[in-house]
């Protein structure tokens, strides 16, 4: 009892006890709703047995299903051009950004304080933005290019199926730009500065120390980036409620807006879930690259 | 023993006086009401009143978001916390009645002297309707017809008091008022792919004897070729397609459509913003003589069957329907009654406007009703956005639609 007592106060008791309270919260918040998910993929739900847990179990069915619509691949391929388009826009401006305020000119610091107001203002609010900026009539978009001579005639952006996914996409790089910028500041602001010193010494070009010291020293920013992208990508959902509801015909439906449209417009819960289900397994992935590619900075 | 005497003694007396007060309170019946209606709409402001006359009955309000008054519904329902009574979205009705969530008002309907179901638009009492009973009343209803702008028909040489009569005559003055130099559509509607759009289309299949349950007629497919021609042509803006209502008809008001058509819930703005003549004319119809329709929107008053006090309950819904003649004078709304004139708003566009939508409203028809609507109208909307963007005909989109549709009537 003491030696139980004494591993409470100052030791292996004392560790549980703190690893505990965070784990009973993240089960009872984040896994339960997740099994339950699970659960109801594998279910018959209608309204009226939302208040159950028991409801008949119909195996397969929701997926057989689910794959046997005409619109599931479209969307599905929708969903990866949406998260590799995003990501890789996210990451390539908000590097080039990170680097150029790297440079530390005067006023960067400020500058860069000032870009993340793009990531603190709420997905709707930069969405009903979008939408007056991707307008085809009156939008601005249009505008400037038109005025530059880069178009000719006006391009529907939101209604065009060629061009609507694309809408969304454009917002939502600039949306996550300024949070990739930040993180890779940080990432290339922990590199030691003798290291350039010495290549420099050596005779290494610009290009020479961005492959041989910069990328490989930000390897764990980037891998975290981007798995944090992948998950902050797969949950963008404000966007196309605001801009193009996922039309033109399912032409910029995501898994996402596509999830919440069968749950809570055609009361389809579970399909809902299976399509949500489906999601898991990739944001899980994402999960462990992003636990691997954050590990060393764990430990040191 | 003395202290858990009189402890006793303590919670016998606290049992007495909390049942002294029930009793006291259990001559007030309370029935509660739950609706989207904010404080200057009908709901609160009749249960305000209500509850000023002292029947006996006490009235709890609760106001709900539009988003969440279905799932709201589901999941109090099916825990068994609903409430007494609730407003709901028309083609929602037939979700609960066909399963029985809701009270079979058929009966006291019959004995009442206040409500009357052949006092109300055919089109409304419909939607709340199933298999013959009546399963709620209506609230209030709206339907859509065409706005036109008669400056813009002047300029371009047509009648002003001729709006078009066919579809063959809309589309030929939707060419003639189209002015890409001047940024002006000949036409504004809605053919989003929510709600909205199956909103706007259906009455159109409707008119050529189409309907949900076969929507590939003949005449659906034409109405759907209408509708494209008027895209492929820019006789109306490509963002149709991505646009509700209420942003289409905006476009009309600041002068860049020619016709917009859209509900009666537009007046108000566009008596506000829209700095030229205009009139309202009945939808166009297939050809002269033509059956005419409408769509048909707003909400019904429903009462759920695990009710409490269901005698209460339909007193309460009896009170609304006595007030139905307040709906349009003092909130702005128009009572799905036929026996209820609409008083003179002393604006002339609005009064005018008003004439023809209470005239449309005979010929509105309700979304079902069908108790899995909302794929029946998904089916609608992908068919014509389907359409419209070119991917397919409008008989092959049409057909996939009545496929989609034929799984869900089973």
């Amino acid at each position: 009892m003491k030696r139980f007592l004494s591993s409470m106060i100052d030791g292996r008791g004392f560790d549980i006890g703190l690893v505990s309270l965070p784990l009973a919260f993240l089960l009872t918040l984040s896994g339960l709703p997740l099994l339950y998910n699970i659960v109801m993929s594998f279910q018959e739900v209608d309204m009226f047995s939302l208040g159950s847990f028991w409801r008949p179990f119909v195996g397969l069915k929701n997926y057989r299903d689910l794959f046997a619509q005409p619109e599931t691949w479209p969307i599905l391929a929708n969903t990866a051009t949406f998260v590799i388009a995003s990501i890789a826009g996210q990451f390539l401006v908000g590097f080039g950004l990170a680097l150029f305020f790297w440079t530390n000119f005067p006023g960067a610091s400020w500058l860069r304080g000032l870009f993340l107001v793009s990531w603190v203002m709420p997905g709707l609010v930069v969405g009903a933005i979008w939408n007056w900026i991707l307008s085809g009539d009156f939008g601005v978009l249009n505008f400037i290019l038109r005025e530059t001579g880069l178009i000719g005639g006006n391009i529907f952006w939101r209604s065009d199926p060629d061009f609507s996914l694309w809408a969304v996409i454009i917002a939502n790089i600039w949306l996550g730009t300024s949070f990739n910028m930040i993180l890779l500041s940080v990432g290339l602001s922990a590199i030691p500065r003798d290291l350039y010193e010495a290549s420099e010494l050596d005779g290494a070009n610009v290009w020479q120390r961005f492959w041989t010291i910069t990328l490989p020293m930000m390897r764990a920013s980037i891998g975290a980036i981007i798995a944090l992208g992948l998950i902050f990508t797969l949950q963008q959902f404000d966007l196309f409620a605001a801009i193009t509801s996922g039309g033109p015909n399912n032409a910029s439906n995501v898994t996402q807006y596509w999830a919440w449209d069968l749950s809570f417009r055609q009361y389809d819960f579970a399909k809902g879930a299976t399509i949500s289900v489906i999601m898991i397994v990739f944001v899980m992935i994402a999960s462990v690259v992003y636990v691997r590619s954050t590990r060393h900075e764990v430990r040191g | 023993m003395a202290i858990r005497g009189s402890a006793i003694l303590g919670a016998l007396a606290l049992a007495g006086v909390s049942l002294f007060g029930l009793s006291a309170k259990a001559d007030d019946v309370t029935i509660s009401v739950w609706s989207l209606d904010r404080d200057i709409q009908p709901a609160p402001n009749l249960i305000a009143d209500f509850n000023k006359l002292s029947t006996g009955i006490k009235v709890e309000y609760r106001q709900i978001q539009f988003d969440d008054v279905v799932s709201e519904a589901m999941r109090a329902y099916s825990t068994g916390q609903a409430p007494d009574i609730i407003a709901i979205d028309n083609p929602e009705h037939a979700l609960f009645s066909s399963r029985g969530a809701f009270l079979d008002l058929t009966d006291m309907i019959a004995k009442s002297t206040v409500v009357k179901t052949a006092n109300y638009f055919p089109g409304p009492l419909a939607s709340t309707m199933w298999d013959g009973k009546n399963y709620g009343l209506p609230k209030a209803t709206n339907t859509i017809a065409l706005y036109y702008n008669k400056d813009m028909f002047k300029a371009k040489g047509l009648d002003p008091d001729k709006p078009p009569q066919t579809w063959d005559e809309l589309v030929d003055a939707a060419r003639k008022l189209t002015d890409p130099a001047a940024n002006v559509y000949g036409l504004a509607f809605s053919a989003k792919a929510n709600e909205e759009g199956t909103f706007q289309f259906l009455p159109w299949a409707q008119m050529a004897g189409g309907g949900y349950e076969h929507i590939n007629s003949d005449g659906a497919v034409k109405a759907l070729d209408i509708w494209k021609t008027i895209i492929t042509e820019k006789l109306a803006s490509p963002d149709t397609l991505t646009r509700g209502q209420w942003d289409s008809t905006g476009t009309f008001n600041s002068g860049n459509a020619a016709m917009a058509i859209s509900g009666p819930w537009e007046l108000d703005r566009m008596v506000n913003e829209a700095k030229f003549d205009w009139g309202v004319a009945l939808l166009p119809v297939p050809e002269v003589g033509a059956e005419r329709s409408s769509a048909m929107g707003d909400f019904n008053w429903a009462i759920f069957s695990n009710t409490q006090h269901p005698a209460e309950a339909f007193k309460v819904l009896e009170y609304f329907a006595s007030q139905d003649d307040r709906m349009f004078k003092d909130f702005g709304q128009l009572p799905a009654r036929s026996d209820i004139a609409i008083p003179e708003t002393g604006v002339p566009l609005k009064d005018a406007a008003l004439k023809v939508f209470i005239e449309q409203l005979k010929f509105a028809k309700p979304r079902g009703p069908h108790p899995e609507w909302p794929k029946i109208s998904k089916a609608i909307q992908d068919a014509i956005q389907a359409a419209l963007t070119g991917q397919m005909t409008s008989k092959e989109a049409l057909d996939q639609a009545a496929e989609k549709i034929k799984a869900v009537l089973g």
